[in-house]
This record gives structure tokens, sequence and C-alpha cells, in this order.
């Protein structure tokens, strides 16, 4: 180091304080250029007046801090519903703690800016510095002793050893990732055709109906649909429902949770010009359609009815669905159409599922053509 | 704004002209259970005759490119259409949206309510369809409040917005906000369906049920369920990014220039 | 200080240096150089965010439950009583109704996470646009690239897991994303949810990546980050003494470290103020998750608006390769970010490649000085603000009375046009700038006054604050870099400026 002369125990005792920090400064290469006092020296009131602002607003602080402890502590808390007595002041509860909380803090950081800029000397330092990299002598040393660290270890020469080394490291590494991820995988298509992604709670199971449940979100409110349920124009969601289930509410209910399973029932105005595509002409049954509430996008419900244009929009990314054209996308980001459940009615005259979708419902994957029938 | 005026006097006109003995006839005129007087139809013949028939025809058959026709519409329809001002339609290019209701058609005068029932028993005198409830203002509020939450997250929210803030349809048309809804007016419009609105018979939401929503809309609109403060219009996450930039970052920028500025 | 406390810090810090040898580190960072300018503070803002977020995560980690099992709701908040949810959405209902400013932690905690990831572009934005990242700084640069996408991916996490309606339709989209994957989506869904969507077990899953994974990094960045911030010495604006190698401002001790702590201190005050009187994410205005329920205006977090803007625009193009299929929103919701993230990544090495500039840097540019970098900035920040300003079309639609599918389109044509457009301005404006500032520098400040020459020609009078020479003409000065002055100061000599 071209530093300064090392000066002696004793010869740093004698030395001011000024001088010890010039010292601290030469060894760290920094220059105080300009320092000036924060106000011309004898600005008597100047400074009265900058205590007098800092130390109101600590008081203001420490009085918001109470308050914040005050409400904090005896303001009624809990919920209160609306046009019961305690009502308002429980929606202020809240807000009340923010402002004392702002207060409080907020007072305390302005003074302690104003604190700086009031009493602190306002200096201008410069400090050089060493620029690129490290000093000559450092690079050739540091890479002298690597390279005989390196030289010492041996694994210039073994190769074999050395390959096996890094291989079992490797090895290790890929275990490790193994049993970080391995337990993860789960097969999608365990269940081949019956896989998840092909089916939906409406797949029938052996002979009995499913029939078509009004949601509700109560599992013992049961009310299956009949066609005169709809007024034209009208649409309703409606859940997969088995009379074998009927006692079980949790399973009324998962039926219900089930995402897959949501669908829009639509009875059209009679007379309405439709147009199915091939392959979907004979799953309604008269002016009732049941398309999947599932977005074919990204699986929000596309459950905007628009029953003027007999469209389906979906509210997350705006894909629209012409109803009266088998629920054809017509705008927006979704590609394919909204899977439509084929329907019919039974001899008490409830609609039932005249099977699964034909097609498989919710977002597009890799493998979904395989599952399009 | 001469022409609401000249309809209002009109209408005064018309009222002078039955009699004050009108009134005797028809003490309740604002229940629909009651049953319909012919006077009561001749009344909303007449309001019909002056107001609607240009657009909708002279027997409810509408009017091509003027107005659809109203056979069917029902009472409930009248009432939704006309005492939320959304008709009649102050211009023929109007969309219909909100506004202030004809003073003849005020729902919260009596006059208004007389005349809203009289053009509502000679529609469905006339054409049938579903009908205003019985019941009015407290009654029509539910008790569940929660189990109506359920139902207008699974049947109204996608149009109305979680609270009732409105949304978006295409070709720029918009489900409005539920702010100022009266019950009776959110219940017809569930029972009749109108604009793009889809129909909620009582099969599809039983009466209860329709009342149990109006209970819970009633219950989160305005301020009523804001405990956390302003609500930002109770948009999501759009005004509240809004306010993390404009508030938060602003006044932190502030906070740094004053560090940071020359004394 | 008493003379007690006095001997006590000198005992305290002698057995301290004994022991570290630290006598010498301690005199150095204290009298370490930092300039001085108001926008060296902005990165602070996401410091001291981040800390609020990890003090108020932990308390509210003491009441959420992680936990998607059904329960109904018995609690006190009427108008979801009797409902099904999850024990999470339940504890979060909990905590907003009956924990004693429960609410406010929650909100103060949503709040500091909008501000930690704002405060993050903008002070991103600041060292862009000024050169920041050049040489010797990429590192730092790529930490804060990490850093971006790591807090949007937490801020993301830690609003899903409330199961709440809304976060669970982004529960629900972030599904479909992964499904989207080619090859591998459908094996990577199941990797992440147990099976199909939604499952059992993401709660969990998400939570602890929101509570230790995500957060443990982004320490780990944020120490990085802040380290070589100080120890590479931080950069200065042009100025007077602002040289390659010196650093220009005021010592650590005492003025910058008190500076530091006030922004801390003010930063604190105005999250608290935001989450006391700003209803941020009201859930149990949402209702919990159920799939068949749906709202308008749904959207994520500002962070995220750029990812479900893109969705909206994307046209329905799937790609079909024999009997499989490449879903449209792919390209979208995981290419187009993914891009977005490694240009701003690359674009250090980028603009080295291209200018050939390898020197390293201690003064930063003013914008106006780099053109073309501006200009770039410019159309990255065009490009982002339309897919953000795109994830809003319903809001904005509803709110200005313009059909979404205009907005729709108007966003993808946009997406296309305004970059570049936003390109050729800024550069023209950038160029007119330097303009204007070397004409204040060789010819004088205009002064706005006219005066009559003998001959009858009026000029303006302008202030040279070269001053002029001995003909009255200005002595043009070079351009510096920094800042130029343009009003009319108490400069010497004023020259009259010829007509053109």
């Amino acid at each position: 180091m071209s530093g300064p002369r090392e000066p002696t125990g004793p010869e740093l005792e004698r030395m001011s304080r000024g001088a010890l920090v010039d010292l601290g400064h030469e060894l760290d290469s920094v220059r105080i250029v300009a320092q000036e006092p924060p106000r011309r020296p004898g600005d008597v009131r100047g400074e009265r007046r900058a205590r007098r602002r800092v130390t109101l607003l600590l008081v203001l602080s420490l009085l918001c801090a109470a308050a914040f402890a005050w409400a904090y502590l005896f303001w009624p808390t809990g919920y209160v519903p609306p046009g019961a007595p305690g009502h308002t002041a429980n929606l202020l509860y809240t807000p009340l703690l923010g402002v004392t909380f702002f207060g409080a803090v907020g007072a305390l950081g302005a003074a302690m800016i104003l604190y700086v800029r009031s009493f602190y000397p306002d200096e201008v330092a410069v400090q050089h510095l060493e620029k690129g990299p490290s000093a000559e002598r450092d690079r050739f040393t540091a890479g002298a002793t690597l390279a005989e660290a390196g030289e010492h270890t041996g694994f210039g020469r073994r190769t074999m050893i050395r390959r096996l080394g890094l291989t079992g490291l490797g090895a290790v590494g890929i275990l490790g990732g193994l049993v970080a991820i391995g337990g993860l995988v789960r097969n999608p298509w365990r269940q081949r055709g019956d896989a998840p992604l092909w089916t939906t709670g409406w797949k029938p199971v052996g002979d009995e109906p499913v029939f078509l449940r009004i949601a509700t979100g109560d599992p013992k409110d049961i009310t299956k649909v009949r066609p005169e349920d709809l007024e034209p124009d009208g649409m309703i969601t409606v859940v997969p429902f088995r009379e074998s289930e009927r006692d079980d509410p949790e399973k009324v209910h998962d039926a219900e949770m089930a995402p897959d399973n949501p669908v829009m029932l639509v009875r059209l105005p009679p007379g309405t010009p439709v147009a199915n595509p091939p392959g979907r002409e004979d799953l309604h049954h008269g002016d009732y359609y049941a398309f999947s509430k599932i977005c074919t996008h990204l699986g929000c419900p596309a459950s905007l009815y628009d029953s003027q244009q007999q469209i389906f929009l979906c509210p997350c990314h705006q894909s629209e669905f012409k109803i009266t054209e088998g629920a054809r996308p017509i705008f927006g980001p979704a590609a394919r159409r909204l899977p439509q459940l084929p329907i019919t009615v039974d001899a008490d005259g409830f609609l039932v599922a005249r099977g699964d979708f034909p097609d498989p419902v919710g977002p597009s994957f890799w493998e979904i053509r395989r599952g399009q029938h | 704004m001469t022409r609401r005026l000249r309809h209002g006097l009109l209408v005064l006109a018309a009222l002078v002209a039955l009699g004050g003995a009108y009134a005797l006839l028809v003490p309740a005129p604002q229940t629909a259970g009651a049953q319909p007087g012919q006077a009561q139809i001749d009344q909303g013949r007449a309001l019909y005759e002056r107001a609607c028939i240009s657009c909708h025809g002279a027997n409810l058959q509408g009017a091509p490119g003027r107005g659809p026709g109203l056979v069917g519409v029902g009472d409930a329809a009248v009432y939704f259409q006309v005492s939320t001002g959304r008709m009649p339609l102050a211009r023929a290019e109007d969309r219909g949206y909100r506004k202030v209701p004809a003073p003849e058609f005020d729902p919260d005068t009596d006059q208004g309510r007389a005349n809203l029932a009289a053009l509502g028993a000679y529609i469905e005198a006339t054409g049938g369809g579903p009908e205003v409830p019985a019941e009015t203002g407290p009654e029509l509020i539910g008790s569940d409040v929660a189990h109506g939450g359920e139902l207008y997250r699974l049947n109204c929210a996608s149009c109305h917005q979680f609270t009732g803030r409105g949304g978006i349809l295409g070709a720029g048309r918009y489900p409005p906000r539920l702010d100022v809804a009266t019950p009776e007016q959110m219940y017809t419009a569930m029972l009749s369906g109108p604009m793009a609105m889809p129909v909620f018979g009582d099969k599809q939401l039983t009466p209860e049920e329709k009342k149990d929503i109006i209970a819970y809309v009633l219950s989160v609109r305005g301020r009523n369920q804001a405990p956390g403060g302003f609500t930002l219009g109770e948009l999501g996450p759009t005004t509240e990014g809004l306010v993390a930039f404009v508030v938060g970052l602003v006044a932190l920028i502030g906070v740094a220039a004053w560090i940071g500025a020359r004394s | 200080m008493g003379l007690v406390a006095r001997s006590l810090a000198r005992g305290t810090a002698n057995a301290f240096d004994r022991r570290f040898k630290a006598a010498g580190a301690v005199r150095r960072q204290a009298s370490h150089v930092f300039p001085k300018h108001h926008s060296f503070f902005w990165g602070e803002f996401a410091l001291y965010s981040f800390a609020v977020l990890v003090l108020s995560g932990v308390y509210l980690a003491l009441f959420f439950v992680p936990d998607t099992t059904e329960v109904v709701y018995r609690g006190p908040f009427e108008p979801a009583q009797g409902l099904y949810m999850s024990r999470a959405y339940e504890s979060v209902l909990a905590l907003s109704f009956e924990v004693r400013a429960g609410l406010f932690v929650r909100q103060l905690h949503h709040w500091a996470a909008l501000v930690f990831v704002a405060a993050m572009i903008l002070h991103m934005a600041r060292n862009y646009f000024t050169g920041a990242f050049r040489r010797p700084r990429e590192l730092t640069w790529l930490g804060g690239v990490a850093l971006l996408a790591l807090g949007i991916f937490e801020g993301y996490l830690g609003y899903s897991m409330l199961d709440d309606l809304l976060s669970g339709l982004g529960v629900r989209i972030f599904s479909g994303l992964l499904l989207s994957v080619p090859l591998v989506g459908t094996w990577l869904h199941w990797l992440v949810f147990g099976g199909e969507f939604f499952g059992d077990i993401w709660i969990s899953r998400f939570f602890v990546a929101h509570v230790f994974l995500v957060p443990g990094l982004l320490i780990a960045l944020i120490g990085m980050h802040v380290g070589l911030v100080w120890f590479q010495k931080h950069t200065q604006f042009p100025g007077p003494g602002a040289r390659e190698d010196t650093v220009v401002g005021e010592r650590a001790m005492p003025g910058f470290a008190s500076n530091t702590v006030a922004n801390g201190v003010c930063v604190l005050a105005v999250l608290g103020l935001m989450a006391g009187i700003f209803q941020i994410n009201p859930v149990f205005l949402w209702g919990p998750y159920v799939p068949s329920q749906v709202s308008t205006y749904i959207q994520p977090d500002f962070y995220a608006g750029f990812l479900i803007g893109g969705l909206r625009l994307w046209p329905r193009w799937e790609i079909h390769l024999g009997a499989y299929t490449v879903p449209a929103p792919f390209w979208v919701g995981l290419v187009l970010p993914l891009v977005m993230f490694a240009l701003l990544a690359a674009y250090p090495f980028l603009e080295r490649f291209s200018t050939g500039d390898r020197a390293a840097h201690q003064v930063l540019q003013r914008p106006r000085d780099n053109p073309t970098r501006t200009g770039i900035g410019a159309m990255g920040l065009v490009f982002w603000g339309i897919l953000f300003l795109s994830g809003a079309t319903d809001v904005l639609a509803a709110s200005f009375d313009v059909p979404f599918e205009l907005l729709v389109w108007a966003g993808r044509i946009g997406l296309l046009v305004l970059p570049p457009l936003a390109y050729v301005v800024v550069r023209r404006i950038c160029v007119g700038l330097q303009r204007a500032d070397r004409d204040v520098l060789e010819r004088g400040v205009r002064t706005g006054v006219l005066q009559a020459r003998p001959d009858g020609v009026y000029v303006e009078v302008r202030r040279p604050p070269g001053g002029a020479d001995r003909q009255g003409r200005p002595i043009p000065l070079e351009y510096g870099g920094a800042r130029v002055d343009h009003r009319p100061a108490t400069s010497p000599e004023p020259v009259g400026e010829e007509p053109r």
C-alpha cells in the first residue's frame, strides 16, 4: 500500500480528533471538498424555528401513537351487520388505526428528515475509486495459489478418478432432483379412457339416470329440472344428480363443486333460428340446450348470457360464444366450442343427460384431440 | 324536457277528466293482487296510447324498427321498464338505460304508482305475462342473506359483479349497476328478463330465493360492508393498482424528493 | 452521552474489535461516500416494503390456515353464514372480522405487496433510462430482473391462496396455462396440483412456496443486490467532480444513514395510511371459490395485469400437430412473459454488443443523451402499458362507454403500431432536448427580451453561460452531461442574437 506513513501509538494518542478523521479519510481516499453549516452562523432564530418544528412533529407522533394504542385497545371491534347499532363505528375501526398509525410513524419520519436537513452540515465528499481489476500482485499470487492447490489434488493426472468422481457428484445431484420431483409426479392418464380430463360428473354409471339439478349451493335443496321450469330466454346453472345420492349431502355438494360439472341450461325462445354444427344436431331437446359453463380458453365460467343476441360471454378474457351456432367462438381468445351436453326428457318429464359430454371440458391441452369423439 | 313536462300536464288533465271519484274505486292500485278493475285497465290504455303506442303498436304487436311487441311481457316488465325510467325512451335512438322516470310514472309518488299499476293492468289484461308480486318494499327482502349471496354469485354476478357494480356485454351494452335499484325493480327484472338479461321464472329461482338475492344486494351495496376504508369503487385490483401508483408511489417519490432536495 | 454510557460503548467496541478486528472496516464503511440524488432512494421503497411484507406476513401466517378442507362458515360475517368454504378462506374471514387489527395488517400486507412491485418497476426504469446497468453492474441488473419476476410470482401466490372467488378464478387460469404447455402440460399440471384442478393439496403447496421458497430466494437476491450496490459503489449523475474514478456525495455516517432510515420510516407510514383508509381485496365480498360462479371485472393484481391483457388480446390460434394440439394461451401466457423477462435480462449485453461500449461506467447518462436506449425503453414501456391496459378492457369499456370489442382490436393493433411509434417519437424528443441544451451552452439562454440594434434589426438578448468575448460573441461551453439551466439567470454579458 502506498498510503501515508504508519503513525506510532503515542503519535495517535497525541493527535486531535480532526487530525484522526483526516488520517482515516486519507486511508479511504475520501476528501471533504465542501462542508457548510445548515445555516449562517449566529442565525439563532432559524435554529430555534427548526428546533420547534422538529419538537412539534415528535410530540404529534407521540400523541398519534397514544391515539393508535387507545383505538387498538378500546375501540369496539368484531363484525357488526349493517343496520345494527355500532355498525358505523365498526366501519371506522380500520381507518382510525390507519390514520393514527400514519400520524405516529409519518410524523416521526418527517421529524427525522427535518432534523437532518436543519442540523446536519451540508457536505460534499469525494471518494477516489480504484478502477479495474485487482492489483497485478494479487491476481498473480491468487492464480498461482489456486494452481498449486489444484496440482496437490492430483485430479489433473488421475483422469479416471476425476471422471468417476464428477459423474458421482452429478449422480448425487440427479438423485436429489429425482427425490424432490419424483414424489410429485402423477400420471394424468392412469385411468386411460376414464382419465379425469376425458370425463365429468355427467358420465353415467350403470343405468342410473343422471338428472339436471339446479345449482343452489345448498345440498339439501334438490330441484330436478323439468322443461316447463324454464321460461323462454331463461338460463339456469345445473349440475349432475343421481337419485342414489339424494340422502348423501356430501356427494350432492361434491357434484356441485366439481370444476367440470357446471352446465348452463338455456331455453331459447320458440322459433329461434338455430344452426347446429355437424355432430351436434341431436344433442338438444327442443328449445333446450345444455352447454358446459367452463370456458374452453382457460376455464372460467363463460356464463354471461346475453339473451338478446344469444351469446355467452366469458368475463375473464371475453370470449364470446354464439349459442345458436352450437356455441361457436365468435370473438376473443377461445378456440373451441363450448362442449354440449346431450339431454332428453325421461318418462316422468324430468330432463336427464343422455351421456357425458362428447368433447373434453375446459381448457385445451396437448393431447386434447385424442379425446374428441 | 318540454316533452316530459307536456306529458306531465296531460296526465294531470287526464286525471282531472277521469274525476276524483276514481281514487275511491281503486283503493290500492299499486298492488297487482287486487283484481284490476275495468276502470284501471281503461286508464292504463289511455296512458299506453299516449306514451307507448308509437313504438309498441296499437295492439301491443310492436312496430318494426321501433319497438318490440309487448304480448306476454306482463306487468312485471312494465313495472321494471317504466319505473326505472328506461321507458318511455326520451329519444328514439336511446339505448334504454336507467334514467329519472317520467313524473307520471315515478314509483315514489302515489300518482306514479297508480299509473304504473294501471299501465301494467292494461298490458296484463291484453297480453298476459309475468306479474308484479303482491308484496312491496320490505316484504321483498328475504332473510337468508348468505344464501342470497350464493345464488347471486351463481346467477347474477357474471353480469352485475360481486357487489352490483355492473359490467359489460358485447357490442357496447352494459348490465346496469345495482346501486339504486329498488326491491320491486330487482324482483320484476328477474321475472321479466329485460333487454339482454335472461328470464328467471319462479321455478328457476323461487320467490323466496329472489327475495334472498335482493336482501344480499341491499346488504353489500354502498359502504355497508366496507370495514377496510374507501371501497375504491369495489372494482377489484384495477383501481387498487391505480391507487398503489397514484397515491403510494407518488407519496413516496415526494418523500424522496424532500430528502434529496438541496436545502 | 453520560460518562457511564460512553465508557460502556467504548468497552463494547473494544471487546468487539479484539474479537473481530473490525475497526478498519467500520471506519471504511462509515466514510463510504454515497452520491446524493432523490431518485437513488427509489429502490429503497421496494426494500422497505419488503421488510414490511416479511414482518406483516409472519403475523398473518399465525392466523392463516393453508387447508382446502371444506367447512360450513359459522362466524359472525352475515353474508357468509352457512356457506361452504375452505378452511383457508374461513381463516381469512376470521382474521378480518375477529382479530383485533387483523384486517389492518392484512391490508398492510397487500398494499405493501403492490408498492413493493410498483417500486421495483419505478427503480428499474430509473436504472434503465440512466444506463446504470452498464459494466460493471450487469449482475446487479440481473438480480433486479430476477427480483421483479419473483416478486410478481410471490404476489400471485399470496393472493391466490386465500381461495376466494376472485383469486380462485386466477388459480383456474394458472391451471389452464399449465395445461397449455406442449408435450408435458398435463403432466406438469398433475405435478403441481396433484391431480385434476383444483384438488385438495394446492393451497398448502402455494403456502409453502409463498412463505418459504420464494421469500428465501427473495431475501438471498436482495442481499446480493444491495451488497453489490454498496461494495461496487453507487453510480452518480454527471456533475461537478463526478468522474469515472470518483464518487461525489455524502459520507454514509451520518448523512446517508439518517436519510435512509427516515426514508424507511416514511415508507412504513405511507403503507400504514393506505392499509387503514383504502380497502384492498375485500375477499369477504367476493365469496368463497365455487367453480360454477364468476363475476365481472375479473382482474389480477396490477403486476400480473400485462399477462391477462395478453391473454385477452391474443387471437384463437390453436396449432394442431397431427393428433396433438398447442393451445393458444401457451404463447401469450407463458412464452410472452418469458421472452419479455429474457429481453429485460439480456438488455445490458445486447446494448454492449450493439454499441461496442465495454468500458466500466461510474457516471450515469441523462436519458436524452442516449436517445436509442431511451427510445427502446419507451417502446418497451408502451408495449407493457398496452398489455396492462388491455387487462382492464372491461373496466375501461364500462367507464368510458366504448364497446370492449373495439378496445380489444385497439389493443391488438396498438401493440404492433404504438411501440415503434413511441421509439421514433421519444428518440426525436431526446435529440431535440440535446440540441436545446447545446444551444444554451453555445449561444446563451434566451431571455425573451428584444433589443433594437443600431441598424434597426431587432434581436433577442441571450445570456451565454460562458460569457462573451470582446467582439460580443458568446464563448461556447462544452456539454458535460449534467443538467443545463434554461432559465435566464444572472450569467455574464448578455449577447444579442442574430435573427435567423
